[in-house]
């Protein structure tokens, strides 16, 4: 869309084919279906059963990106959302091991994400120079410290009735609920930020912030919600957690903010702000999911994994800088 | 024009206050448990906390461009791991040795980190979280898979940490050369007024002929060389060496440098900050199991609301600065 004044509007999608080929979400998907060959060539047992029988685990975190997208369009960043999924899965494993009811199991897990994701925000909003990093990096001590502190000296905490956390770690078939719920709430979330007001706030607020308060938006209030709804993500992120390990521990969801800021940014959404989309976010977390359960079948060691993925990551942003660095570097020459 | 008032000045300096804050934190702890302002306990303190303290001078550096770097502990981990495993395989000896290979681990991955945030325009968190996870990855592969190097196959590399010079630990030497040394780079020499410059405003700096992008590789490579360093002290004072050393470290190092009013914005703070942030770090980690109700379980928590009201309260003193500052031209 740059007209003739030089200027471009971000986000504007266009409807030619090849610009739909060429676009990121293109790559992402030859990529896609590159991993998925890949795997299938490493590991004998990588096939559809196994895949969604070992998805879950790794697919709670792919909650944590979809809100995390909205935080990164924004321009900002949470690092706190590794310690709110901490404190909440030891909350509900406390609440569940009083034998309360199941529903109010959930309800704790979300409540103390939700009540987490509101301090960042209010702290955010009443203090708005503070830089989004500094203060996450603060709850985020704080946050884990709480666990720490509910956990005490053994610092673990297991399940004594399994049934409720057995039943959400259900399927129907071979698909597990979690894999309907992660595409449930990837659909909702993309539709609010590709196609609703709200959504173009928010890349209105991560394009120029200053202008988007002037030309009317809430700025505060849309950051708040924002933060708030990233906490209640990071409980049901928890609850899935638990479901998977019937537990908790002092390093429960260590790094997992990294994981989804990771596949966020490998998936075209840019860590300054304004850009980037939720389909390109969702294949991309696939893409690290299906690379984890193929590798995993191997037993290579998580490490290896993160190897891959922090390579994947610097690369995804450096590759087009350099390549656009270049081509201007070419038209300057040819001038 | 007015001079200022003592009062003012006093108040107004950053140092000054967080020197206050020491103090104070020192009196209370000292009255708590008296064996605390003990040479030999004062020395520990240092000795416990020397990698943080030494790696908050990089930070520094790295913060006053406006950057951050999540990554090193991870380069860390990967030049401490090296050395243990040169050592415990016999292929070096020498503990000068083991420091050299540890700095230049150091300085080739500050080296990378700076080349892709400064030459490819990679957002710095964004980077340095990717290289967090290679270099730490890359840690645990040289140690073959999580193999320990323990006390006994470092030889005579952990004896640096036990050994004393002049009557004070070989280790605080360090801290103390390190502190020194920066305290005149940055102040008096052109490249750490230059840094200064890149982090107040990139583009004057660059009209004016800085070269934004060299100086910019330059903080990551002292944040690397510094990195290295801390792995060879880390080995050296733990007098162990295994792949997941510090995780998660990198947080106190940045706590300590906001503590020690660091700008994440860049352009502000000061080696003397940065000293004092640490400082407090570390004498609030040191006296809080000599509390009664307080136990080890509480120091993160008490850490994070620290780091939330020190940089709350800048706001708040800040916001107030500004009304009076407009105050004064509305008279």
């Amino acid at each position: 869309m740059a007209g003739k004044s030089g200027r471009s509007i971000n986000n504007v999608p266009e409807s030619s084919i090849k610009r739909m080929i060429f676009s990121w979400e293109g790559i992402l998907v030859l990529i896609f279906i590159a991993v998925n060959i890949f795997c299938a060539f490493f590991s004998e047992f990588y096939n559809l059963s196994s895949l969604l029988r070992q998805m879950p685990v790794y697919l709670a975190e792919v909650f944590l990106m979809l809100t995390m997208a909205y935080i990164l369009v924004l321009g900002e960043i949470d690092i706190s959302v590794g310690s709110i999924v901490c404190l909440s899965a030891t909350m509900s494993c406390i609440v569940c091991n009083t034998n309360a009811p199941f529903i109010v199991v959930v309800l704790t897990a979300l409540i103390v994400g939700t009540i987490c994701g509101a301090i960042n925000g209010f702290i955010l909003t009443k203090f708005q120079e503070l830089p989004p990093m500094i203060v996450t990096l603060a709850t985020q001590i704080i946050f884990r410290g709480i666990a720490e502190i509910v956990l005490g000296s053994g610092g673990s905490i297991s399940v004594t009735n399994t049934d409720g956390f057995r039943m959400i770690g259900g399927k129907v078939g071979e698909v597990p609920y979690i894999l309907f719920l992660v595409l449930i709430l990837a659909v909702i979330f993309a539709v609010i930020l590709g196609k609703s007001t709200f959504g173009r706030r928010v890349y209105a607020i991560g394009t120029n912030r200053l202008t988007a308060y002037y030309s009317g938006i809430h700025v505060q209030k849309i950051r708040m919600i924002i933060y708030t709804v990233m906490g209640t993500i990071s409980g049901l992120c928890a609850l899935f957690l638990v479901a998977s390990s019937y537990g908790a521990n002092t390093t429960t969801g260590n790094g997992f903010e990294m994981d989804a800021i990771a596949m966020a940014v490998f998936g075209g959404i840019s860590s300054t702000g304004g850009k980037g989309n939720l389909a390109g976010g969702v294949i991309s977390a696939f893409i690290i999911v299906c690379l984890r359960v193929g590798l995993g079948q191997k037993n290579v060691h998580a490490q290896v994994i993160l190897l891959i993925i922090g390579v994947l990551l610097v690369a995804a942003v450096a590759l087009p800088n350099i390549v656009g660095q270049v081509k201007r570097a070419v038209q300057v020459k040819n001038k | 024009m007015k001079q200022k008032s003592l009062m003012k000045r006093i108040t107004g300096s950053r140092e000054a206050l967080l020197a206050i804050v020491l103090i104070v934190l020192f009196v209370i702890v000292t009255a708590i448990s008296p064996s605390f302002l003990t040479p030999k306990s004062l020395m520990d303190m240092l000795k416990n906390n020397a990698v943080m303290m030494v790696m908050a001078l990089g930070m520094l550096c790295v913060m006053l461009v406006g950057g951050i770097d999540i990554s090193i502990m991870s380069t860390l981990a990967l030049s401490g791991m090296a050395i243990g495993m040169l050592l415990k395989y016999d292929v070096i000896a020498s503990p000068v040795l083991a420091f050299v290979i540890a700095i230049a681990i150091g300085i080739v991955c500050g080296f990378v980190v700076g080349l892709v945030i400064s030459r490819a325009d990679v957002p710095p968190i964004i980077a340095t979280m990717g290289f967090m996870y290679v270099y730490r990855a890359m840690g645990y592969l040289i140690s073959n898979g999580g193999e320990w190097a323990s006390a006994a196959a470092l030889g005579s590399f952990k004896d640096f940490a036990t050994t004393d010079f002049l009557g004070i630990n070989c280790v605080i030497w360090v801290i103390v050369i390190c502190y020194a040394f920066f305290f005149w780079f940055m102040k008096w020499t052109r490249t750490g007024r230059k840094i200064y410059a890149v982090g107040s405003n990139a583009e004057a700096a660059q009209v004016s002929g800085i070269n934004v992008k060299n100086i910019k590789l330059l903080v990551y490579v002292i944040m690397g060389l510094l990195s290295g360093l801390g792995g060879a002290l880390q080995v050296s004072v733990y007098a162990s060496a295994m792949p997941d050393m510090q995780y998660g470290g990198e947080m106190d190092v940045i706590a300590a440098c906001v503590i020690g009013g660091v700008s994440m914005n860049g352009g502000r703070g000061t080696v003397l900050g940065a000293l004092l942030g640490s400082l407090i770090l570390a004498t609030i980690a040191r006296a809080l199991p000599l509390i009664p109700f307080f136990n080890q379980l509480w120091l993160n928590t008490i850490k994070g609301v620290i780091i939330l009201a020190v940089v709350i309260i800048n706001i708040v003193l800040q916001r107030i600065a500004d009304r009076n500052a407009l105050k004064g031209r509305e008279m």
